[in-house]
């Protein structure tokens, strides 16, 4: 009976969990779209709801009712199986997500850990999109997005691991407590972390400027240039659901998570996340693309380094002050 | 350690083709480049063209002049004003016909004006090819726009305007027009400095087009590449300056050059031009010369047998026509010289060794249009 | 070594710089219109599509032999006064190009372009426009704008 009513409970944490990321995937979109438009002196979207709130929603019925269309010489199994893979870690990835000191799925105690690693599953999608579709500009782009993804990941760890230095933890709940009088930005280590952090988050999720892997006017559209509808629409959920993610372990990890005065924990980490969100998006509608062995020699000749120096002189302040 | 050499002379790699085109988001129109590639190395490229061929130099056989100027806006139709203006001096060159001084004027303010919103959509789409995406070319879009208001009030369409005549223009400048344009003059001057910050001193803009597609002085003169393209690389060569038309001889303005001949200084040589392009039309507005510039459309002109060719610098670079005439009112030939074509046929010598983010890099600095290339 | 930096600071500057325009573009008014409910106003020299006042034809057929494309053709006939008058005015809107050479060579401004712009339509025999049809452009009139 217990284990029953375990299983319910669970469950129930699981839709909660899906609804929000649908919920917040499509608030997402909507607001990439409204920044690029302001950005660039236009509305947006503004016919469907209150300023074209609900347009991702228009969008998403819309892609639903649409025919998939698959490549005749596809490689199906791989093909069909590649959004999944691009959704379900990104999905897995929210359940060591503290919202609030108890609103968290479950506290892992190696919860980073879990999180840097469920979240670059996701480049077998990309992979096996570009693979499956047997086409050259997907495969180009599954060739750089994967080649970007493992160089980032290393500076990515680099700045995290210089975050679990101060924190003394791997999980996500004791860095957040840790933070409970100084965020973690202020000391002047961490600060660099941040910056390498998110620029190799940015270069992880495939966003511009490092948004090579789907490069639109060079590789069309990249790995998903073959597909339509709903699986079109899963690629979609599956980077802004990512997007979302590395902007809540940023908040989490160097800006206090839900930790703030007056407002519910739940509105911090939610600002906090969604203003790392507007910076991202703001970078990415300003720049111009870098080129892809640019890109490479950025992580392996500057953040890399910068990001080792950075750990060594983390703990040598840390070894002094303890 | 024997056996995995054995293996690995196995995994052999090989070059591949990739169709770029006809239909691609940075092709600009329908070209099709038909792209050998070693992984990301592009190794060379053929131009495959025609897929906007509609016979311009066969239509204008059956039409007259007049009739004839409406096609030149659908050349190059990013600078419709500068293709009426090369074609109606050809024309008035075959016939002998004199312009009297405003319509001189007029004629240079609008194309220079057409060069600014021609300049302005080849750096956003440049920049766009670079992956900007889309902010710089609504920048660049909201700027031409003004122009493009203009246009219409002037002439009553906003992208194929029909505009001059054979012997003058189709309408005169009226007080509004020119408040607006002295306006526009203002606006663009400030303007210039944003597109400094966003484009111009990016590092990653920087590093996006320096020594990409180096084209040399050589080679740029081989193959008959002029306009921006040609001074990028170095070449003072410019038809305002060097063959003045339509009084640019009255006019103070410098020519821009570039050193290394790179998509960074076709993009610089296209960003100074518009600043000159400001300064002569601050020059021909404040000088405007009383007079009636129209011409009645419906005038014919009887073709005097001969020929005549007349070039001028479009804001592609050296757009030409030949005409012959043959005592009708029709032409016996015309010849369009287009700019982009001769832009474009240095393609295949740039993209060799680049990178494909490098070939579309390069597309977007010569800055081609399609319509004048297949015409 | 101070160069390795130096170069990153200067990257760094300049992206920045680059963040600001945009930022400051944020605030600026908007240029883009909500379409369908605000329009552009058009100017007043806009050519539209071809547009004939019939009682002040005259019949000469210059628009006709001026029309670059040949879109326009004209029958007339002769009235009880042995005076021409329109029997027919087609108007080709499929080829026309709307350069405006027909009202420029009008010698009674009779042929004009309006001011419609709006001409999609579903069906191509809504192209081919008797022009003496005091109704021929209610179709391509948007309910919006009434």
């Amino acid at each position: 009976m217990v284990k029953f009513l375990d299983i319910i409970f669970n469950t129930g944490i699981g839709v909660a969990l899906l609804g929000f990321i649908s919920a917040s995937a499509m608030f997402l979109i909507w607001w990439e779209r409204k920044v690029s438009a302001w950005i660039q002196n236009r509305f947006g979207p503004m016919r469907v709801g209150w300023h074209g709130l609900l347009q991702p929603i228009a969008d998403a019925v819309k892609l639903l009712l649409k025919e998939n269309i698959s490549p005749a010489s596809a490689d199906k199994l791989v093909w069909w199986l590649a959004p999944f893979f691009a959704v379900v870690p990104a999905v897995m990835a929210f359940i060591c997500m503290p919202f609030d000191k108890n609103l968290i799925a479950r506290d892992l105690n190696t919860g980073v850990l879990f999180m840097i690693a469920i979240t670059s599953i996701c480049v077998f999608g990309i992979f096996m999109a570009g693979w499956g579709s047997n086409n050259k500009y997907s495969l180009l782009s599954a060739m750089r997005a994967v080649a970007q993804i493992i160089s980032y990941e290393i500076p990515l760890t680099l700045s995290v691991l210089t975050v679990l230095m101060f924190a003394n933890s791997l999980s996500m709940q004791d860095i957040v407590r840790a933070q409970s009088k100084y965020w973690f930005i202020v000391y002047p280590n961490l600060t660099i972390a941040f910056i390498i952090y998110i620029i190799s988050a940015t270069a992880e999720v495939n966003r511009a400027p490092f948004d090579i892997s789907e490069a639109e006017s060079e590789l069309v559209a990249g790995f998903h240039t073959e597909y339509s509808g709903m699986k079109f629409a899963m690629f979609f959920i599956g980077e802004y659901t990512n997007f979302f993610i590395i902007s809540a372990i940023a908040a989490t990890l160097f800006l206090g998570g839900w930790q703030g005065p007056f407002l519910p924990p739940v509105v911090w980490f939610l600002l906090k996340t969604y203003a790392i969100v507007f910076l991202l998006m703001w970078v990415r509608w300003t720049f111009p693309r870098v080129r892809v062995d640019q890109l490479m020699a950025f992580a392996w000749k500057v953040l890399t380094p910068i990001a080792f120096v950075n750990l060594l002189i983390a703990g040598l302040f840390l070894i002094k002050t303890r | 350690m024997e056996t995995a050499l054995k293996e690995s002379k196995c995994i052999t790699t090989e070059e591949f083709l990739i169709n770029m085109g006809p239909q691609h988001p940075s092709t600009h129109g329908v070209l099709y480049l038909e792209l050998k590639l070693d992984g990301e190395v592009a190794l060379g490229c053929t131009v495959h063209l025609g897929y906007l061929h509609r016979g311009m130099e066969k239509i204008a056989e059956s039409r007259t002049l007049t009739q004839f100027i409406p096609f030149t806006d659908r050349l190059d139709y990013i600078a419709s004003m500068n293709n009426n203006l090369a074609f109606v001096l050809a024309a008035e060159k075959l016939l002998g016909l004199e312009v009297n001084a405003r319509a001189k004027y007029i004629r240079v303010v609008i194309a220079e004006l057409n060069r600014i919103a021609s300049h302005l959509l080849g750096i956003g789409c440049f920049a766009q090819d670079l992956g900007a995406f889309a902010t710089p070319l609504f920048y660049c879009f909201r700027d031409r726009e003004k122009i493009v208001d203009i246009f219409n009030e002037l002439c009553g369409n906003r992208l194929t305007y029909n505009y001059m005549r054979i012997g003058g223009v189709q309408f005169d400048f009226t007080k509004e027009i020119e408040i607006k344009i002295k306006e526009f003059i203002k606006y663009m001057s400030n303007k210039v400095n944003d597109y400094e910050w966003l484009l111009s001193g990016n590092v990653i803009f920087l590093a996006r087009t320096k020594n990409v597609g180096v084209l040399l002085k050589e080679v740029a003169i081989n193959y008959g590449v002029t306009g921006p393209n040609l001074r990028a690389s170095g070449v003072k060569w410019d038809l305002r300056k060097d063959e003045p038309y339509s009084g640019y001889e009255n006019f103070q303005f410098d020519i821009p050059t570039g050193i290394n001949g790179d998509s960074w200084d076709r993009y610089k040589v296209k960003l100074e031009e518009i600043k000159e392009s400001l300064k002569i039309i601050e020059q021909a507005i404040g000088a405007l010369p009383e007079g009636d510039p129209t011409v009645k459309a419906g005038r014919q002109h009887k073709l005097p047998v001969g020929e005549a060719y007349m070039r001028s610098e479009n804001p592609r670079g050296e757009l030409g026509f030949y005409i012959a005439g043959d005592g009708s009112f029709n032409p016996y030939r015309l010849k369009i010289r287009p700019p982009s074509f001769s832009n474009l046929s240095v393609i295949a010598e740039l993209v060799k060794g680049c990178k494909i983010a490098d070939v579309v890099c390069i597309l977007g600095s010569l800055d081609i249009v399609m319509g004048e290339i297949d015409r | 070594m101070k160069k390795y930096f130096q170069n990153i600071a200067i990257g760094a500057l300049s992206l920045i710089k680059g963040l600001v325009v945009t930022f400051k573009n944020i605030f600026c008014p908007k240029i883009t219109l909500q379409y369908p409910s605000e329009r552009q106003s058009m100017a007043e020299r806009f050519r539209g599509l071809v547009d004939l006042r019939v009682n002040k034809c005259i019949v000469c057929s210059q628009c006709v032999r001026i029309c670059p494309t040949a879109c326009l053709s004209l029958s007339a006939k002769l009235t009880e006064e042995k005076k021409k008058a329109l029997e027919s005015f087609k108007y080709n809107m499929e080829l026309c190009c709307f350069c405006g050479l027909c009202e420029q060579v009008c010698p009674v401004s009779a042929v004009y372009l309006n001011k419609i712009y709006e001409v999609a339509s579903f069906n191509r025999q809504d192209l081919y426009i008797d022009l003496l049809n005091p109704e021929k452009y209610v179709k391509f009139v948007n309910p919006a704008v009434k």
